[in-house]
């Protein structure tokens, strides 16, 4: 396989361009693993504006119209809507996981089965949060890659 | 076309039950009466679809949190007794009050059932999810093990 590694001003956004003959292909989502991990959305907390990386983020939520990123500990609020934020996502661990929330795959600990037919998700910190049925396929599909 | 799969499925699995109430109260109560068996197939479709329209009452914009699925559960039950119990007798599926109360038993049995199911359902795909998740944390270690020396 042949790498190329092409050097750009700072001015120039980075990128990475994957051309594969198997987008499934293991060696892809690892890349597209590491690319996620490099993307950055801003989030504001206590009127202080952070960059903060995907990989780091536990799950966005959009409550009564505003939108907020949840880290291990820290809630940052965000401009970013819902569909803006899951259009960042695509390739990532992160996935929809109901109406107003994305989740990180990569930051659920355990699954629990509910009556009520969804999924209550246990993640690394401790938090729980709600997957519903219809989206139990996707995470399926990101776990399983 | 996963949502048509999805409906037919839920369609398949209800008429099952009103096929499986119907059977027990022949079986129960030896009715004197008889239906043509086409127009008996079609009163049971019917019935289904009426029990599926009564789905209506889970439809929310926003996610439903546990307390307003529980009441929904309940809504969705008195629902189903009010619309199929006086729908049924019209259509000779029960005659007197005992018959009454026992087929509203089954009613509420099916959809108890019918809850019962899914959250097997549930358990066996959260099981599933688990290990995938168990398996993903194993791996990501290993890497990061290997990545120390």
């Amino acid at each position: 396989m042949k790498l190329t590694v092409e050097q750009v001003t700072t001015e120039t956004p980075e990128e990475v361009l994957i051309r594969c003959h198997d987008p499934e292909e293991p060696w892809v989502s690892e890349v597209q693993n590491i690319a996620a991990g490099q993307i950055t959305v801003n989030g504001v907390l206590d009127g202080k504006m952070c960059r903060l990386k995907l990989g780091d983020i536990y799950y966005f939520e959009v409550v009564e119209g505003n939108s907020f990123l949840y880290c291990q500990k820290e809630v940052f609020s965000c401009k970013q809507k819902l569909y803006e934020f899951e259009a960042l996502c695509i390739g990532t661990m992160l996935f929809r996981c109901s109406k107003s929330m994305i989740l990180n795959a990569g930051k659920i600990d355990s699954i629990l089965p509910s009556l009520s037919g969804r999924f209550e998700a246990v993640l690394d910190n401790g938090e729980k949060v709600m997957i519903s049925r219809q989206y139990v396929s996707a995470l399926k599909r990101l776990l399983g890659r | 076309m996963k949502k048509i799969e999805f409906w037919l499925h839920r369609f398949v699995f209800v008429y099952g039950l009103v096929m499986l109430i119907t059977f027990f109260m022949c079986l129960l109560f030896n009715p004197t009466s008889e239906l043509p068996v086409v127009r008996f197939f079609g009163r049971c479709i019917l019935l289904t679809l009426v029990s599926m329209a009564t789905l209506i009452v889970y439809a929310s914009s926003e996610e439903l949190t546990n307390r307003a699925w529980w009441f929904r559960t309940i809504l969705h039950a008195a629902f189903l007794e009010a619309i199929l119990l006086p729908l049924a007798h019209s259509w000779g599926f029960w005659y007197n009050a005992l018959d009454g109360v026992i087929y509203g038993s089954f009613i509420l049995a099916a959809k108890i059932l019918w809850h019962l199911i899914d959250f097997g359902q549930s358990f066996y795909t959260a099981t599933q999810l688990n290990e995938q998740i168990r398996q993903r944390k194993l791996e990501e270690r290993n890497k990061e093990d290997a990545a120390n020396g």
